[in-house]
């Protein structure tokens, strides 16, 4: 049992809950659901929806397995070191993403710091490939797994570790066998919320890898265009992002809040 | 060298924790368990942690079974994962993401699951059961269990029995023994209790602050206590003996009154020595446990005088300095010794 809510609590939070709801529900009202089937076999749609789909979870899936090391190392790490390696680490969160688009066009543009020598090495270019929307994406999404994961591992009660040590188990073994399983649930969370970010990422991939419809143009991207040119299209696109994105959610709520 | 001469764990450590600078000399002898008490903060965890690797230390060695562990200056510490030593936590430290069996399973050296260990564990029937469906006292058994199944040259036993209940404690106790008996080398044993410490060690190290204040076997500890807190704590007697009808009969034919009249079978009974009280003719009214004694020794710690006994019952009692003066206690003195039954403390022992 609890005290009662407080009215003015429960009235200012149902507003806002209305307010949040009423964008969404003003988009419902103007999908024109008779020409859905007809606009999402049009080719760039079906197109960006794969091109999406592949790239968000590539994307999700690099940025765990890159990310992971990263959380496992800060939360290790105290003071100043740490402080500084987390915010820099941190900044593609905050950062304005077509500025982070920009940083990756330095890196890894045909004439950037680290893109001349990989095309000199290896002939992959990665502005505007498929590569460069995933590598746009696993950027932006990345702060999500190491925030999420080194969270959980400060968490952990390191004596775990001290007792797979007393069974013999080396540093490594005790990472992969005991600690990341006993945080398994947010690794998953991880994943999901950095698979989510690049979803929905815009400025980095059309500053990095463009706007080339079948190439690099993704759902959000196709949205954009579509504003301009097919309103209907647009509204056909959001629809499919909103209820993949909600399906994700809810199938995912145990995972980050306890279901009721 | 012959192996048995050598020690099995030969320290000599200086650590330092927090505000703690522990300073510690062991040497553990084969097949030997030696309990560890002291107040709390003395600093038995950390030297568990320092021989183990996991707080460094700052001088001295640690030898295994004539192994360098480690020997600051000299060769770089061996990582605790390969130092062949088992450690079972109070809380037991089961991975929670793992069956009873996968736990079991989860030592390097555990090539196939040892059967007669899980059966004198009472484990079997539990092996595929998740850790969260375990009771308390079935977890501290499964952790035992995956230790001994790793096959370490000597275990570590941080309080192991501090989350059970006292009715569990004594059963959970007759299995760590058996299961010692059986499969180990030797062992450090970290407890509170002082009837762990009589029921499964041979010798006593008691630590404080961060010091060992004595090294020797309980018996040595209670009739020659070093410092108060030995006194207090370690002072306790310790008989076992076999109830009927709520008395307990000692091996020696001694007698004990016990407040529970339905006490049978086999017991073990703790007194406190500030709860035996010293007479010169027998006492009056009707303290049902008296016993006509000799003084066998007095030694002075702090205010008070650790009387020994001998005679109708082997006892220690405590008293004032100066209630020992009144009696005129010395060696050979015939004194009464009497204990209320209600002072008297029992524990069956179970199957």
């Amino acid at each position: 049992m609890r005290t009662r809510l407080p009215r003015r609590v429960r009235i200012v939070a149902l507003l806002v809950i209305a307010l949040v709801a009423t964008p969404l529900i003003s988009l419902l009202l103007r999908v024109p659901w008779a020409r859905i089937p007809s606009i999402l076999r049009q080719e760039f749609v079906t197109d960006a929806l794969v091109l999406s789909l592949t790239s968000s979870v590539l994307a999700a899936f690099i940025a765990l397995f890159l990310g992971i090391p990263v959380a496992i190392l800060l939360s290790r790490l105290d003071g100043l070191f740490a402080s500084v390696t987390r915010a820099v680490m941190m900044l593609p969160m905050v950062l304005p993403p077509v500025v982070g688009g920009a940083a990756l066009l330095f890196a890894f543009g045909r004439r950037g710091t680290l893109g001349s020598a990989l095309e000199d090495a290896s002939g992959v270019v990665l502005p505007y490939s498929l590569g460069g929307v995933v590598l746009a994406n696993a950027f932006v999404a990345m702060p999500f797994v190491v925030l999420t994961i080194e969270g959980s591992l400060r968490g952990l009660d390191s004596r775990f570790e001290l007792a797979a040590a007393s069974l013999g188990a080396n540093e490594f073994r005790t990472m992969i066998k005991v600690v990341l399983p006993m945080v398994r649930s947010s690794v998953i969370a991880a994943g999901v919320l950095a698979w989510a970010r690049a979803l929905g990422e815009f400025g980095a991939t059309i500053t990095f890898a463009g706007n080339i419809p079948g190439k690099t143009q993704t759902l959000p991207l196709a949205v954009f265009v579509a504003m301009e040119t097919d309103q209907e299209a647009a509204l056909a696109m959001s629809l499919v992002l909103i209820l993949v994105s909600l399906g994700v959610l809810l199938t995912m709520r145990d995972r980050w809040w306890p279901a009721r | 060298m012959n192996r048995i001469d050598r020690p099995l764990l030969d320290a000599h450590i200086v650590a330092e924790r927090g505000d703690l600078l522990l300073q510690v000399a062991i040497q553990v002898e084969q097949g030997e368990m030696v309990a560890i008490m002291g107040p709390n903060g003395a600093g038995k965890t950390s030297l568990l942690y320092a021989l183990f690797g996991w707080l460094p230390i700052r001088s001295g060695w640690i030898l295994l079974d004539g192994q360098t562990l480690d020997a600051p200056g000299e060769e770089r510490p061996v990582p605790p994962y390969r130092r062949n030593l088992g450690m079972v936590f109070d809380d037991g430290l089961l991975f929670p993401h793992m069956s009873v069996e996968q736990n079991l399973r989860f030592g390097s050296n555990t090539k196939s699951l040892d059967s007669d260990l899980a059966d004198l564990l009472e484990l079997t029937p539990l092996l595929s059961r998740p850790i969260q469906e375990l009771s308390a006292g079935q977890r501290q058994r499964v952790a035992l269990a995956r230790t001994l199944a790793s096959n370490p040259m000597m275990v570590f036993l941080d309080e192991p029995l501090s989350s059970l209940d006292p009715s569990a404690r004594a059963h959970a106790r007759d299995l760590i023994k058996a299961a010692f008996d059986s499969h180990l080398a030797g062992g450090l044993l970290v407890t509170h209790d002082p009837a762990d410490a009589f029921a499964l060690a041979d010798r006593v190290m008691v630590l404080e602050n961060g010091e060992v204040s004595q090294f020797n076997s309980l018996n040595v500890l209670s009739t020659q206590p070093a410092t108060p807190w030995i006194a207090n704590l370690i002072g306790w007697n310790f008989f076992l003996g076999f109830a009927r009808n709520g008395t307990v009969v000692l091996a020696n034919g001694s007698e004990i009154a016990t407040s529970d009249s339905a006490l049978q079978g086999e017991t073990t009974v703790a007194i406190n020595p500030g709860s035996v009280s010293l007479f010169l003719e027998a006492p009056g009214g009707s303290p049902r446990n008296s016993w006509y004694c000799q003084v066998s020794d007095i030694q002075f710690v702090g205010d008070i005088a650790r009387v020994s006994l001998t005679g109708g019952i082997k006892i220690h009692a405590d008293v004032t300095k100066s209630a020992a003066a009144e009696l005129g206690l010395r060696k050979d003195v015939a004194v009464w010794a009497s204990v209320k039954a209600t002072e008297v403390i029992v524990q069956e022992v179970e199957g």
